[in-house]
């Protein structure tokens, strides 16, 4: 253990990232995530690995598909709408089974948007503008000692599954500095010396393409693509929830809106209301599984986000029983605070408050 | 208990630098802090500020409407974030760049010439630090031994530098000591 760092949630990405031997970076600045890219054009340097400042997302974005396929650790990063270019090679390294890791810090859209902080990425993240049955996974860090241990995770997750991890960072945590107690990275390493593009001198040749012009075979690929994200579905939805074991209403949020989330839940809990906190950690695979337990007593969800209400058809999805299922949120900007949460949630929950 | 605090001034001034000691200060107290600069299409010579928020527990909301500390380090800031202090808050405003001038009779006021302050020490950069040291006399909760150990972690091996702060840090302690200090019980 080391001694507490006071760092910014980019600084941390990188650092986390060359703690997990990340050897090729490609990248193209953009507000508010270009202090990774600054962070590791000196440190790679440094360290002989490879910095590739690209010309463009797209090529960035193929850059780690080639480096991948060799079996190098690879990560990008950017952010919205560079990251809606990088969807086709998100989609060929599902395809292709590529273990990639992609940072996306997020600010605000649609389109062009501005570099205001939003949490607009969120379907983008989870369902993807690509091509073809394929998934990523999301991985939403609340605060900066997270954002190591995700970054950490991405990495082994990625190799894991051989697949691209997404790691969906608030533009507000990529900004902002706290204190970090720097672990080591507690993930095993994984062996690509079955299926990585090393040469084949001594053994048969190896091909990686996404390309499969027989349509049995291409069948077949998906389905086994498609088994594998039953697995991981079944296997790592990963969430935080805060006093939901007695809640009967469920505050829902993600990524840094969750902090402000508990500290409502404090305030209504502190006037006799059972409120709880439920945070999803991994957005793909969502947590479906622990929040359809919850709806069992829950009579009022209320979902938090700093969008127009994305995660909230996921919270639709898992909420099976007849709780309802509201909505308080904000495209882009200042954080909503939590006097306005409080506020807005004084007019939706007036009937459940009174009935409780 | 949870203290939070905007600082405030022009590009130059050093307000992302003081801020970030600062928050390195709460660091070595052991207390959980949060420390956001402002970031956009600022550019040099144009407004600039942080949000440093300090918590003895987890750190929930890291972004506040309202704070108890704002420290203006010249007229612009002044005028921008004196809405933004809570009613019985605290401005600390550098009066060489700002008119005394009280808009609101629910805050306490400090005005200090810092800037003219930072000239007597003969370096105008440290005019943040000044500002530090009136902030922590305020608080009172600073060991010297922690603000020097947060001087070395921003400015690393660069002693003159650091003396030339610490040096300034305690002309902004002292101030508040050595003047009528009626706005700051």
């Amino acid at each position: 253990m080391s001694e507490k760092q006071l760092l910014k949630g980019n600084i941390a990405i990188a650092k986390a990232a060359l703690e997990c031997g990340c050897s090729c970076y490609f990248g193209y600045p953009i507000t508010p995530q270009t202090e990774i890219g600054e962070y590791l054009s000196l440190e790679m340097q440094k360290r002989n690995l490879a910095y590739v400042c690209a010309e463009s997302e797209i090529a960035a974005i193929n850059m780690a598909l080639g480096a991948a396929s060799s079996g190098a650790k690879v990560m990008t990063s950017s952010s919205s709408c560079a990251v809606a270019l990088m969807q086709e090679g998100l989609s060929y390294a599902c395809s292709d089974e590529l273990p990639i890791v992609l940072v996306n810090v997020m600010r605000a859209g649609p389109g062009q948007g501005y570099i205001y902080p939003s949490q607009g990425d969120y379907n983008q993240s989870t369902i993807g503008g690509g091509n073809g049955d394929y998934q990523t996974i999301v991985l939403s860090p609340c605060n900066v000692q997270e954002v190591v241990e995700m970054t950490y995770k991405s990495f082994y997750m990625a190799q894991k599954y051989r697949n691209p991890v997404i790691l969906l960072v608030d533009g507000l945590l990529g900004q902002m500095a706290e204190p970090v107690n720097f672990i080591n990275n507690p993930y095993e390493e994984i062996d690509n010396s079955s299926w990585r593009l090393d040469g084949a001198k001594g053994r048969p040749s190896r091909e990686i393409h996404s390309l499969e012009p027989e349509q049995n075979k291409l069948n077949q690929h998906i389905l086994k693509l498609s088994e594998k994200y039953r697995y991981i579905e079944q296997n790592e939805q990963d969430f935080e929830e805060y006093l939901c074991d007695d809640a009967d209403i469920i505050l829902t949020a993600f990524g840094t809106m969750a902090r402000v989330a508990k500290a409502v839940c404090n305030h209504f809990r502190e006037q006799g209301l059972k409120y709880g906190v439920f945070r999803p950690k991994t957005l793909y695979p969502f947590p479906y599984k622990r929040l359809r337990e919850l709806s069992i007593k829950a009579k009022l969800f209320i979902d938090i986000e700093m969008n127009l209400g994305q995660m909230l058809r996921d919270i639709r999805l898992g909420v099976l029983s007849n709780a309802q299922v509201s909505f308080v949120g904000k495209p882009v900007g200042d954080w909503l605070k939590k006097e306005e949460i409080i506020s807005a949630i004084e007019n939706i929950a007036k009937e459940c408050h009174a009935s409780l | 208990m949870i203290k939070n605090f905007i600082i405030s001034g022009s590009g130059g001034q050093g307000v992302l630098s003081v801020g970030s000691i600062l928050a390195n200060i709460f660091m070595l107290n052991d207390l959980f802090v949060s420390y956001c600069p402002c970031y956009g299409a600022e550019m040099r010579g144009g407004a600039v500020n942080c949000e440093i928020n300090m918590s003895d527990s987890e750190l929930l909301c890291v972004q506040n409407d309202k704070v108890d500390f704002v420290i203006a380090l010249n007229q612009t800031s002044f005028d921008k974030f004196i809405s933004k202090v809570k009613e019985n808050g605290t401005i600390i405003v550098n009066s060489s760049l700002a008119k005394i001038n009280k808009t609101r009779d629910d805050i306490k006021y400090i005005f200090a010439p810092l800037t003219q302050e930072a000239m007597k020490l003969g370096n105008i950069k440290i005019t943040n630090s000044i500002a530090l040291g009136v902030l922590s006399k305020i608080l009172g909760n600073f060991t010297l031994d922690n603000v020097k150990l947060a001087y070395e972690k921003i400015l690393k091996n660069k002693a003159e530098l650091i003396q030339k702060n610490i040096e300034a840090y305690l002309v902004g302690y002292n101030y508040i000591q050595e003047k009528d200090c009626i706005q700051c019980q």
